[in-house]
């Protein structure tokens, strides 16, 4: 006999209803540019050095579109315990970690491996960058807390992306972002290192695929292959570089124009660190 | 603590020695065990050493350094999303994609009116569609990235360590850039295969064991068989129990197909199945760059005065034209297809090596004594802050340019074109890459 009293829930699970055309993704627009980035360094007192990245939300109109929100708070350089082996130069430590919230699938506690391997990319971008022989025996913990991650949720499961792609914004934001943090935390560095991003991107089949900087992995009908790249724009190196996907043909042309075009997104990123660096030593010039 | 990062007991001075014999340019790098910079460390090779999986291969390197991969194969559903029909049809001729919805709202509407006659035939109709569906996802196989799970165990880290979660994504990255090796996997509609492939290193890791693992997953892949699928289309999966019969996963050429191919197989010992597969796994080599010397395969004591260092991961494709240029020229000369499938820096452990003082800041070896005498000679009335400056002339000379023959860890990062450098060398014809892929073709694979 049925329960008549409660309306009951369908036996087995249920799917949310299907509309046929999901909405349209925005036109993906042509521009030549990476998209805006608001940074923001001092916003927790606490840490010894802290910054705050948000980039442009690409369609704000549309519900449930979000943008990357990153959070970095530096704590150090301090005094490593007692019982640590000596070092002859600073032991960074990275943790970058997501939100449970700041993606489609919740994230745990835990640091899941693309967490972790998030954290050794950071490591290699900012060991690169950072003097570490001017403090000997001690340590720098940097903590990047992604709030929002860069994914599309109106998208629906069929174009669920697996293969990442977002991760390459995450990190080359967690750099920018990591950057901004050391140089408020007063860590000396040889130059300031800025994360960007390119990929090769392909509308359909029949379209040639053209080389676009910072990609919005949700409005590219298919990524190909795709590059981040962490540098030191005054002395012109690279200190970090990932790339990944598969090229059309063993030529290295392709390969080159995509390390190009990062550089040239790291360029646009520096820009914004060096702005705000310099605002933020206007302002304490004023009050003292 | 990464992998790389391990401390090599080496001084300052034996850093700056190997450095500097590392970038030596008239005769090239002289590295300490006498190879060449292209030259790998000999190895020794063997498949199918494990009964218990579906393939498996182990290489032992000639530094002691060994590894064990082993490839186990499960069968498994796959998950059928609601949104997989929508999308199945979305990419067909537009007739279908117009027609669908009608059929669907139809359903819809009998739905709830359902009596126990009408459901018959509204089944009739999902059979339909699920026809049509299935006809239109069966010429579209389909991988997913979840279908790979790749362990890596290091004796001496743990599984969590960055290291080794560094090196797992690595392996796994290069596996499924391309989206090829997934599509394997696919066995119809509802069904896939799931592979673990578990890799151990036995030994403690002597040197970074990139490449040593990367070379041994290749091996065993190549080696690894899936039993032989009896069933059709969208059924059960049922396999033939008898292993003789088993598929490589990475299927061999006919032997009669080409000249490249029967040349090879004269070349190599077995002759059963000796053709060389059309594809090929992915390898990753470790390149790094001393100066303007680009070394491969760098032993531990190599990577420790390292400026940059590189893992590229590199896959062959179906050879498009396999000619050989001439019959007197080994097998080598047939073209191979390689593609760039990631490249990742790795952090140069020589990063954390202690510096070296040079003698004219070193107090003991009456440096700066020199240098305070001549400083208080000459401006003796100066104030604290400029004769601090001015006691140590030579330390912002130290602080910031290399001194020849002292130690200074590397700073920055590599140049654009050392990076782009490393990686054509790694892809150019007849360079490594196809170099290490026609050692590994001469082992037998049973």
């Amino acid at each position: 006999m049925a329960d008549r009293r409660r309306i009951n829930g369908p036996v087995g699970a249920t799917t949310p209803p299907i509309f046929d055309k999901p909405a349209a993704p925005a036109a993906a627009k042509t521009r030549d540019a990476i998209r805006k980035i608001f940074l923001k360094t001092g916003i927790t007192p606490s840490a010894s050095g802290s910054a705050y990245l948000e980039l442009e939300n690409p369609n704000p109109k549309r519900p449930g579109n979000t943008s990357l929100k990153l959070s970095c708070t530096v704590h150090g350089p301090r005094a490593l315990p007692r019982s640590a082996p000596f070092s002859p130069h600073i032991i960074l430590t990275t943790h970058v970690k997501y939100a449970p919230f700041a993606t489609r699938q919740r994230r745990g506690y835990l640091r899941d491996s693309s967490e972790r391997d998030l954290g050794v990319h950071l490591e290699t971008a900012l060991r690169g960058a950072i003097i570490a022989d001017r403090w000997p025996k001690s340590g720098v913990d940097i903590i990047v807390t992604v709030v929002e991650g860069d994914q599309d949720r109106d998208s629906p499961e069929s174009q669920k992306d697996d293969e990442g792609w977002d991760m390459m914004n995450v990190l080359s934001g967690c750099i920018t972002v990591a950057s901004a943090a050391i140089a408020d935390a007063g860590i000396d560095c040889v130059d300031t290192v800025a994360g960007g991003v390119a990929a090769l991107v392909c509308k359909d089949d029949k379209t040639a695929p053209t080389i676009v900087m910072d990609p919005i992995v949700a409005e590219h009908g298919s990524i190909l292959a795709a590059c981040c790249v962490a540098y030191l724009p005054t002395r012109d190196e690279i200190t970090n570089m990932w790339f990944k996907g598969r090229l059309p043909g063993a030529d290295m042309m392709v390969y080159d124009k995509l390390m190009e075009k990062s550089l040239v997104a790291c360029r646009c990123a520096n820009r914004v660190i060096v702005q705000e660096l310099n605002e933020t030593v206007r302002k304490g010039q004023g009050i003292s | 603590m990464s992998s790389t990062s391990q401390h090599l007991l080496l001084s300052p001075a034996e850093l700056a020695y190997l450095h500097g014999s590392l970038s030596l340019i008239t005769p090239g790098p002289i590295r300490p065990d006498g190879r060449s910079p292209t030259q790998f460390r000999p190895l020794t090779a063997e498949t199918g050493i494990l009964p218990g999986t579906n393939g498996s291969a182990r290489i032992c390197f000639a530094d002691g350094t060994e590894a064990v991969v082993g490839v186990k194969a499960e069968v498994e559903k796959t998950p059928v999303s609601p949104y997989e029909f929508v999308a199945s049809t979305e990419g067909r001729k537009d007739h279908t994609v117009t027609s669908t919805p009608q059929k669907k709202i139809r359903k819809s509407k009998k739905a709830p009116a359902a009596t126990e006659g009408g459901e018959d035939e509204i089944a009739m109709e999902v059979d339909e569609d699920e026809e049509a569906a299935a006809a239109a996802a069966l010429d579209k196989v389909r991988g997913s990235p979840d279908w790979v799970e790749l362990s890596v165990e290091i004796p001496g880290l743990r599984d969590d360590d960055s290291g080794t979660i560094f090196l797992t994504s690595m392996l796994t990255e290069a596996l499924l850039a391309d989206g090829e090796f997934v599509k394997k996997l696919w066995i119809n509609r509802r069904f896939h295969w799931k592979i673990y492939l578990d890799i151990i290193l036995i030994s403690p890791p002597l040197s970074y064991p990139l490449p040593l693992l990367s070379l041994t997953t290749h091996l065993a892949l190549l080696a690894t068989r899936l039993p032989r699928l009896k069933s059709e289309a969208d059924e059960d999966p049922m396999f033939d129990d008898d292993w003789a019969a088993a598929t490589f996963l990475y299927p061999r050429q006919d032997t009669s197909s080409g000249k490249a191919a029967s040349s090879k197989s004269s070349k190599q010992t077995s002759t059963a199945a000796a053709a060389p597969p059309a594809s090929r796994p992915p390898i990753t080599l470790l390149v790094m760059a001393v100066g303007d010397n680009i070394i491969f395969d760098p032993s531990k004591e190599e990577l420790a005065v390292a400026d940059s260092a590189v893992a590229v991961s590199v896959a062959e494709g179906p050879s498009s034209e396999s000619e050989p240029e001439s019959e007197s020229i080994s097998a080598t000369t047939t073209k191979r297809n390689l593609h760039l499938l990631s490249v990742r820096t790795i952090d140069p452990p020589s990063r954390l090596t202690p510096p070296g003082v040079p003698n004219s800041v070193n107090a003991s070896a009456w440096g700066t004594m020199t240098a305070a005498t001549a400083a208080s000679a000459a401006a003796p009335a100066s104030a604290s802050a400029s004769e601090a400056a001015a006691k140590h002339p030579d330390a912002r000379v130290t602080e910031t340019e290399d001194v020849v023959g002292v130690w200074k860890a590397p700073r920055g990062g590599a140049k654009f074109a050392m990076l782009g450098a490393m990686v054509a060398k790694v892809l150019e014809r007849g360079g490594v890459a196809e170099e290490v892929l026609d050692g590994l073709e001469g082992v037998d694979l049973g």
